[in-house]
């Protein structure tokens, strides 16, 4: 142990008694026995990654400091008490920096840390954005729609019973639809025709349904809506028979509105 | 068995929500594979206004999305906070509270859409107790900070720093989800903000958090380093809530923030490959030997990896005008879902040993229902993909050609190409239902009728943690 104290304090330039405690600060941080330290520290196999793995960059940082302690001797004799002292004081300084960096790791930086990634995202990915978007559309010239009663409840109907969750209503390449399109002619449009735009197309798209066949026809749309095998059997659609006279009547006033609101 | 209806710690807490887990995921199987069937065949089965797909769909939503992960999300809280901190929980009583009002208000939630189906939402929260939902998530959000901030040990560990930010995270999305809807592109700003902070944040960071205490502490390995961890961490806290916007690629959202959307998520290879290396590289230590444990980690893994894969192979620009407004974000969304079931099984298998002192014997049961549930699972969410890829090209064809699909007069073209798939994800349904029976069966049969063994008591699980 004493022979290879002193072969390690030879190797690195420092007194025997700095190496012995810089060993045994080493060993207790990272689990090992101080006779495993000072043999990696001599030019043994490296220290085994047994303590936990934020311990491990520690591990690998000492042999960047015996570069430096390696590179005094090429200085003047004058300078050499100077720097045989200097590496000694950036050992001490390397343990105590190892130890505080096991000590101190800051709840309040991390907390601080994700906090502000939560608030850099809801501003800069959805508040931002999101105003600019209405900023834009109020400034546009032509930035109202003029919808019934009837074809609003008729919308809320169609939002109550999911039909978005199969058909959107927005067709993509088309200019009315692109970018600020269709939003500079719905700034008022009621909160449930803006939901009613669907987010996931399994079925087909509502956005001209009222401008085709067989979707304009009134009686067509009774049959299918109520009992659908009926009109297609081979497609399963949802039947709304249980739906008020009412309802009914409001949710075909609403499918024969679409494509002249939006046109 | 006893359980204590008011517990005075984190254990007895355990207890009784490790109790109930496979109950509630069974119920989100059940209310899921309904919805598969209406879905498939709504115009052969018997509908009313419960039972059909459109109500379905949002009842499933609000079951597996809200109600499950709100759950799991208090379960994981409960137990690994205290384990990765290194102290038992300060002011438990108050922290018991709201972890009960939590799981309380979203179960009222589930209740509610039958009584006022109109109010609920399209992706689950009825708006009438949105606001109590954002008053309760805050206070537990705040009583977590309070933790962290007496933490004992000296660093902080990964599976409590992935907790935080979901818990950070699901505050942001209900926040997000009480927007007002003013012009049409809100609804895609609502939405896929809503989507990539409450489902892909939130059921990652949760799965994270377990899956790092399952390959350290259940596997009995020693983590190869917490720099990858932290990498994974910051990247996918950094990343994750802006991939969902170009799931809507081509509607009225502006065209720069679908751009960074897309570049965003290519780099979500950055923290998968730091991922993938910690894990390959800790369980390289692993002592634990069993093979359902490692098998069923391992799946969850593939699950939570092939997720971030199409997250990435849908950003890249070929194919992101293709899977937009697709059933291929369908695929990612239950992918992250999945992924967090799936782990959430070795964990409840590992837990009940330790909670309820009753060991758990890995049988021929166990070892079929793992290999079951992991290839469900990874078919489901490949016919779902495929789903996407289809109808996109249909849709896209179709409307070059002249024919447009999308209107509904070349539909069936469509629908020929998707129906299949459909019809194949309905059975697998099935199959994850009756894996989710298996599940709920081996834990009960453990916990009821298990050989006695040496549990843990509360300073074990605050005081030792080998991550």
């Amino acid at each position: 142990m004493s022979e290879l104290l002193a072969k390690v304090a030879e190797i690195l330039g420092a007194p025997e008694t700095l190496v012995q405690r810089s060993a045994e600060a080493r060993a207790e941080a990272s689990g090992n026995t101080v006779e495993e330290v000072l043999q990696s520290w001599a030019g043994g196999e490296a220290i085994a990654a047994s303590a936990p793995a934020a311990e491990t960059s520690v591990v690998e940082e000492a042999p960047v400091e015996e570069v430096v302690v390696e590179e005094a001797p090429v200085e003047e004799v004058k300078e050499e008490v100077v720097v045989e002292e200097a590496p000694v004081e950036t050992m001490e300084k390397v343990i105590e920096e190892e130890s505080v960096e096991l000590k101190k790791e800051s709840s309040l930086i991390f907390i601080a840390g994700v906090l502000g990634v939560a608030m850099f995202t809801y501003f800069f990915a959805f508040a931002i954005p999101k105003n600019q978007s209405a900023d834009l559309v109020a400034e546009s010239l032509n930035n109202e729609i003029a919808v019934s009663q009837e074809v609003l409840k008729g919308a809320q109907v169609y939002n109550d019973l999911n039909c978005q969750s199969c058909h959107t209503q927005n067709v993509r390449l088309l200019i009315p639809d692109s970018q600020n399109g269709k939003i500079l002619k719905n700034k008022f449009a009621d909160e449930v025709i803006i939901k009613n735009t669907g987010l996931l197309r399994l079925g087909p798209d509502l956005s001209t349904s009222a401008t085709r066949e067989p979707t304009n026809n009134e009686k067509w749309l009774t049959r299918y809506l109520t009992d659908s095998a009926s009109v297609r059997d081979t497609i399963p659609h949802p039947n709304y028979d249980f739906l008020s006279t009412s309802d009914l009547d409001y949710l075909l006033t609403y499918l024969l509105s679409l494509g002249e609101v939006n046109e | 068995m006893k359980i204590k209806l008011i517990p005075n710690n984190e254990q007895d807490l355990s207890k009784v929500f490790i109790f109930l887990l496979p109950l509630v995921v069974l119920l989100s199987a059940s209310i899921n594979f309904l919805k598969d069937a209406f879905r498939s065949f709504s115009n052969v089965l018997p509908g009313n206004q419960v039972l059909n797909y459109g109500f379905l769909d949002k009842l499933s939503n609000q079951i597996s999305f809200n109600f499950l992960f709100s759950f799991i999300l208090v379960v994981t809280v409960v137990y690994l906070l205290s384990k990765s901190l290194g102290r038992s929980i300060i002011i438990f009583p108050l922290f018991f509270l709201t972890g009960l009002g939590l799981i309380g208000i979203e179960f009222i939630d589930v209740v509610l859409a039958f009584i006022s189906p109109e109010q609920l939402l399209d992706l689950g929260n009825t708006s009438v107790l949105l606001l109590i939902k954002i008053l309760l998530v805050g206070a537990f959000l705040g009583l977590i900070l309070l933790n962290f901030l007496a933490k004992k040990e000296p660093s902080i560990f990964l599976s409590s720093q992935f907790l935080l930010g979901a818990v950070v995270f699901y505050l942001i999305s209900l926040l997000i989800y009480r927007s007002e809807y003013t012009v049409m592109s809100d609804n895609f700003f609502i939405n896929s903000m809503y989507l990539s902070t409450h489902i892909y944040v939130g059921c990652s960071f949760v799965f994270l958090s377990i899956f790092y205490f399952l390959i350290t502490k259940g596997m009995q390995a020693t983590l190869f380093s917490k720099t990858l961890g932290t990498i994974s961490f910051w990247g996918y806290l950094f990343l994750l809530p802006w991939t969902g916007f170009k799931y809507f690629y081509g509607t009225t959202l502006p065209d720069w923030i679908e751009n960074v959307s897309i570049y965003l998520s290519l780099s979500l290879i950055i923290p998968l490959l730091a991922l993938i290396v910690n894990y390959s590289k800790t369980i390289a230590t692993k002592e634990n030997k069993e093979p359902v444990f490692s098998v069923l980690i391992s799946f969850a893994f593939v699950v939570f990896g092939l997720t971030n894969v199409l997250q990435i192979i849908s950003s890249i620009s070929n194919v992101t005008p293709i899977v937009s407004l697709t059933n291929f974000e369908y695929s990612v969304r239950y992918g992250y879902m999945y992924s967090l079931i799936l782990i959430l099984i070795p964990f409840v298998y590992h837990l009940v040993p330790k909670i309820y002192g009753r060991e758990f014997i890995y049988g021929r049961l166990e070892t079929f229902n793992a290999y079951l549930l992991g290839t469900s699972v990874v078919a489901t969410l490949s016919l779902n993909t495929l789903i996407g890829i289809n109808s996109g090209f249909s849709w896209n064809a179709g409307a070059n050609a002249g024919n447009p699909t999308i209107y509904g007069e070349g539909f069936l073209i469509t629908w020929s190409l998707i129906s299949t798939p459909y019809t194949f994800i309905l059975f697998l349904s099935l199959l994850f239902l009756l894996s989710t029976f298996l599940f709920t069966l081996s834990t009960l049969k453990a916990i009821i009728g298990g050989s006695v063994t040496e549990s843990e008591t509360v300073s074990e699980i605050s005081g030792d943690n080998d991550e």
